[in-house]
């Protein structure tokens, strides 16, 4: 019996209007936190097995990515904004000003945007792989929930992940702009390290995790939906995680407008 | 916990599994007034060919599809009816065993975490119980062995016999297999249906399979089901069905690799 002899279930046609796939996924949404708050007291093997083999994959193996694009964001943006600002005879500050934007904004920004392109993808297309293979089908006919089993432990790994690898993309894009600033724009450490102190407020640290934890959410339930919700087809596979990555790209940008326009329209609040 | 190798006689003497006159699925029948039965300790076996409707009645059976009409008995009770209660479909789901074709075991898991999945979700057992009963599972299809070893690395013929082990671990009433030997060479096929043999002999639970391979099931069972365009076209004993001059019954039955 071939794949394709199965005709997709309702809920997984590929054409759901838009508040059908709002509805799925505030419910698969929910259905993972309250999953979330089973795992955390969970003394159940394979299910805190399957969070370690997450974090790894998603954390561990992102490491290099961030590292690497986190060190090369901080170059790129204290010469942009020294380029910027030396007309107006304001380049000194240009340490200060990226430091103030990388900690709520970079370096939140920039981790979630890898982790889309790099783990939203795989998320939904594993999801999805073990739709077109049987293996979900496999878990609800052992009366076990794929939420529960598979969603889940990705939704805490994305969420541990997600703001561990900002706090480090943030500490990288510093080690950037310092290098930018020390050997070619010529400033020297002492010079940079007293703006950093004057810049680098623990609040900004806080909005930056804060939204590193909300882009977790967004990126862990829609590359599920995704993936959860593709046809039982192989070609379902790649059309399932390149809609992860369009869609949580936008939404991810989309939320943190959001949280941006409540900073500047509600001043104090932060 | 012990696996325990107690299992329950049919409950009504008609066969512990029931299938009445099914059609279905509720919104695009594919299937159209399908009956089937499985005694206690015997083995049915659905054929068809591809398209047959052979995947959509097991995945009614498991509860996954709602029919439109007809009723599924398992141990008396309908599953038919449970498909809107999540409890009472799930404490049914634990009397089936299921090992869906290509195996469907979870791939990025180890074979015992595999086998202990239903143990740790369905019992009271603490994890190191459930590890310790999914061992012996492993021990029995002859997989003791590769425990460790990833879901995604098991060769073809060992990932069926995980499967096997994983949907016995909760001592269901009737094992439901699709395509158990697809993609198995000879050999490996009939390793395959002497296991499921032995494991039948020894616990004693009904078994139902979903083919279009003719070649090795046939052999084991006591009754066969020829099932085309969703619809049971024919059923009996080998030697009925050979006897049939139904030309569906007859291509299927005498195309190359059945047995002579």
């Amino acid at each position: 019996m071939t794949l394709s002899a199965l005709p997709a279930p309702p809920s997984q046609s590929p054409g759901r209007s838009t508040q059908s796939r709002f509805i799925s996924r505030g419910r698969l949404a929910a259905r993972s936190l309250y999953w979330l708050g089973w795992l955390t007291f969970s003394r159940r093997s394979v299910v805190t097995a399957g969070v370690e083999r997450e974090v790894y994959a998603l954390g561990i193996g992102a490491l290099r990515l961030v590292t690497s694009a986190s060190l090369l964001v901080g170059l790129i943006a204290i010469f942009q904004v020294a380029t910027q600002l030396a007309p107006y005879g304001a380049e000194p500050v240009s340490p200060r000003v990226v430091t103030w934007f990388a900690a709520r904004e970079l370096g939140p920004v920039v981790v979630a945007m890898l982790i889309v392109a790099r783990s939203s993808a795989a998320i939904a297309g594993e999801l999805a792989s073990m739709n077109a293979t049987g293996e979900i089908d496999a878990l609800r006919a052992m009366g076990l929930d794929p939420v529960k089993y598979l969603v889940s432990p990705k939704l805490l790994a994305v969420i541990i992940v997600l703001p561990a690898l900002t706090l480090i993309a943030d500490a990288l894009i510093l080690g950037g702009v310092w290098i930018g600033s020390t050997v070619f724009l010529g400033y020297s450490t002492d010079r940079f390290a007293s703006q950093i102190r004057e810049a680098f407020l623990t609040r900004d640290l806080g909005v930056g995790i804060g939204k590193s934890i909300i882009f977790a959410l967004i990126i862990a339930v829609i590359a599920s939906d995704e993936g959860l919700s593709a046809e039982r087809r192989a070609s379902a596979i790649g059309e399932a995680a390149t809609r992860a990555v369009v869609l949580s790209l936008i939404v991810v940008l989309g939320a943190d407008t959001f949280v941006n326009a409540i900073f500047y329209f509600i001043p104090g609040l932060i | 916990m012990r696996f325990s190798t107690s299992y329950p006689a049919s409950s009504d003497g008609l066969g512990v599994l029931r299938v009445e006159h099914l059609t279905g699925p509720l919104h695009s029948p594919v299937i159209h007034d399908v009956s089937v039965a499985v005694p206690s300790g015997a083995t049915h076996l659905v054929i068809g060919p591809i398209h047959a409707g052979k995947s959509m009645l097991m995945r009614h059976i498991v509860g996954l599809e709602q029919p439109l009409s007809g009723r599924i008995y398992l141990e008396g009770a309908r599953i038919d009816d449970a498909i809107d209660s999540h409890t009472q479909l799930r404490r049914l789901r634990a009397r089936l065993g299921v090992v869906f074709e290509g195996s469907a075991l979870i791939s990025r898991i180890s074979a015992v975490e595999n086998v202990e999945l239903p143990l740790l979700e369905h019992s009271d057992s603490s994890p190191a119980e459930a590890r310790d009963a999914a061992r012996e599972l492993l021990a029995e299809v002859g997989m003791a062995d590769a425990a460790e070893v990833s879901a995604d690395d098991l060769p073809r013929s060992g990932s069926r016999r995980v499967a096997i082990a994983r949907a016995l671990a909760l001592r269901p009433a009737v094992l439901l297999l699709d395509e158990p030997t697809q993609g198995l060479d000879a050999h490996s096929a009939h390793e395959i249906d002497d296991l499921l043999s032995e494991l039948q002999q020894r616990y004693g639970f009904g078994i139902l399979i979903f083919s279009h391979e003719v070649r090795h099931a046939f052999g084991m069972a006591t009754e066969i089901y020829v099932m085309a365009d969703g619809v049971i076209i024919a059923r009996g004993t080998r030697a009925e069905l050979e006897a049939s001059d139904n030309e569906i019954v007859r291509q299927l039955l005498h195309r190359r690799g059945t047995p002579a």
